[in-house]
């Protein structure tokens, strides 16, 4: 707003209406696909529901969250979750940053390497699913000859249907996938450090690390933190690779809460149940939604605009 | 001495970083191009086998990619459309213009472009059944740009927010109208945050698997996602055929990021990422 013209609107100037003019397809848009999809959701979840026939709908008040919030599988369900955002986001922004530092110097084929290392975003998830269940393949895939290779393991293990193994696997792909997102962001946000300011402290004789704790991090600590965000939100509702890889298997180890809801849904036909981890799914969003807001007004606070 | 002893190793972890970040994709151009039997021999082969391009004409015929592109493309090509059709008006509306409910149209905005589509597939599914949406493409760009239209009005206000109003002035007292503004004012300074913007609505539509994988079971309908995934646990695709139905869908992909990159980059650190 802060950046918007004011336009003059007299009581009967038609203008007056444009701004609705603009924003109501838009508008219209967002509340039927939108709005009255989550509205349903919400009344789906105060139901039994079975896929084999939706229009037959049982009130039963609140009992589907009773018995989702109450089973034992969905506790697991939850911590898995969190397990698989909270390593997606530190994962991503950690290499991600380190990435960028190593790319942030000048040398032939810059360009190049920028651009090449934005592959694994580029290729579509189901794709890059779909060739590491392939290189994770126990008896033929690359992954065991890679290891076997370096002396670390000889045995051919079975990745994706090992329950120890499952999540560490397909987070390494997952990880793979976004990393490169995360240091073409910060490597923009490094854009914004001042060399003077860098050299001068390199000049005082400062080492790599001070430097970068007293001038690099300070104009980067914006980005990131956003970056975080971003990925946490990301990470809380990717299922294309996940379900690809594992379908939330094996024994539920890599069933995070959108595998489940869509297992609920579409394996068990059990759409009220679905509905109401659906629901939960949507206020922890939501929750994640508000720090992502209130954190960018800050920052855009802090930046003066 | 010391300091290019430094440079060189760095180079060589950049080199490092590149292999590993291009390694998946290039072992897929690989196993589409080792013939069976060397696929399941002891030792991995390392290098393609030119002899074996023969794959991909295989793939064309016995496996339905076509189609899949086809649809992929078409997918892909109405959400872009449609994204910024319904995104560019807004945009300039939430970045010009004061009206009430403003807040609430970027609050839902910003919200919106938080939910995940597995959240929404239940309801949108018994939605689409009952409006004869299912098995349809069209069901799916109306689903897939749901998803994509936040982000790009987001994008695309943080871009408008960068031009000088005065320029506008000028032809507003010549008596231009604002959607004439819009369009031959605005949208060409802003043409690089369009790219960007309909990239992201591409990949978004090229890449979407949920929606398709439950909106749609006619054959003729699926598009490359949900059939690459079909390979999965199906034994009776030869490897190789698999992998290079898997490439066609991924290099095309990579080869239009690679070459519009730039911009996407600008668009969303303008607009995406700063807010």
């Amino acid at each position: 707003m802060r950046n918007s013209v004011k336009i003059q609107t007299r009581r009967k100037d038609p203008a007056r209406f444009l701004p609705y003019a603009f924003i109501a397809p838009l508008a219209a848009y967002l509340l039927i696909f939108h709005a009255y999809p989550l509205m349903q959701e919400f009344i789906l979840s105060t139901t039994y529901t079975s896929l084999l026939d939706p229009s037959l709908r049982e009130f039963v008040g609140l009992d589907n969250y009773r018995d989702v919030l109450g089973d034992p599988e969905f506790h697991k369900v939850l911590r898995i979750t969190a397990i698989y955002t909270v390593i997606c986001v530190s994962g991503g922004v950690g290499l991600g940053l380190l990435v960028a530092l190593l790319l942030d110097f000048n040398f032939r084929g810059r360009g190049l390497a920028r651009a090449l290392i934005t592959i694994p975003w580029a290729a579509p998830p189901v794709a890059v699913a779909l060739i590491f269940i392939w290189m994770y393949n126990a008896q033929f895939g690359i992954f065991n000859d890679i290891l076997s290779g370096l002396g670390i393991s000889a045995e051919p293990i079975n990745w994706l249907d090992d329950p120890q193994r499952a999540l560490p696997a397909v987070l390494f792909a997952t990880i793979w996938q976004i990393f490169p997102f995360s240091s073409v962001v910060i490597l923009s946000a490094l854009q914004g450090v001042q060399s003077e300011l860098r050299e001068a402290a390199i000049i005082d004789g400062a080492d790599k690390l001070s430097v970068f704790k007293a001038v690099v991090w300070p104009t980067i600590r914006p980005t990131v933190a956003i970056l975080a965000l971003l990925l946490t939100v990301w990470s809380l509702r990717r299922f294309d690779v996940i379900w690809v890889m594992t379908q939330g298997g094996p024994l539920g180890e890599t069933n995070t809460l959108v595998i489940d809801l869509y297992r609920r849904a579409f394996v068990y036909l059990d759409l009220g149940h679905a509905a109401a981890v659906g629901v939960i799914g949507v206020c922890i969003a939501l929750v994640v939604t508000f720090i992502y807001f209130w954190l960018s007004a800050r920052a855009d606070r802090a930046a003066g605009k | 001495m010391n300091r290019s002893w430094a440079f060189h190793f760095r180079i060589l972890a950049v080199l490092a970083v590149l292999g590993i970040a291009a390694f998946p994709v290039y072992w897929m151009a690989v196993t589409s191009m080792t013939s069976s039997e060397e696929l399941f021999a002891g030792s991995p082969r390392l290098l393609p086998d030119p002899a074996q391009i023969g794959t991909y004409a295989r793939a064309l015929v016995s496996t339905p990619l076509l189609t899949w592109l086809g649809n992929s493309l078409i997918i892909a090509l109405g959400t872009t459309a449609l994204s910024l059709l319904l995104a560019i008006l807004p945009a300039y509306a939430l970045s010009r213009m004061s009206f009430r409910g403003k807040l609430l149209l970027a609050l839902g905005l910003f919200v919106t472009q938080m939910l995940p589509e597995a959240m929404l597939v239940v309801p949108l599914y018994d939605i689409f059944s009952r409006f004869a949406l299912l098995d349809s493409l069209t069901g799916l760009i109306l689903a897939n740009t749901a998803f994509a239209v936040p982000v790009v009005t987001w994008i695309l206000k943080g871009a408008i927010d960068g031009i000088p109003t005065e320029i506008e002035e000028a032809a507003r007292i010549d008596g231009c109208s604002r959607v004439g503004i819009v369009l031959t004012i605005v949208l060409p300074l802003i043409a690089p945050t369009l790219a960007a913007v309909a990239v992201i609505a591409f990949f978004q539509g090229w890449n979407e698997y949920v929606f398709a994988q439950t909106f749609i079971s006619d054959e003729s309908l699926k598009v490359a996602s949900v059939g690459l995934a079909s390979f999965v646990g199906e034994l009776s695709t030869p490897m190789d055929t698999v992998m290079a139905v898997g490439l066609t869908y991924t290099l095309p992909a990579v080869v239009f990021y690679l070459l519009v990159q730039r911009y996407i980059v600008a668009g969303m650190t303008s607009g995406g990422v700063k807010g």
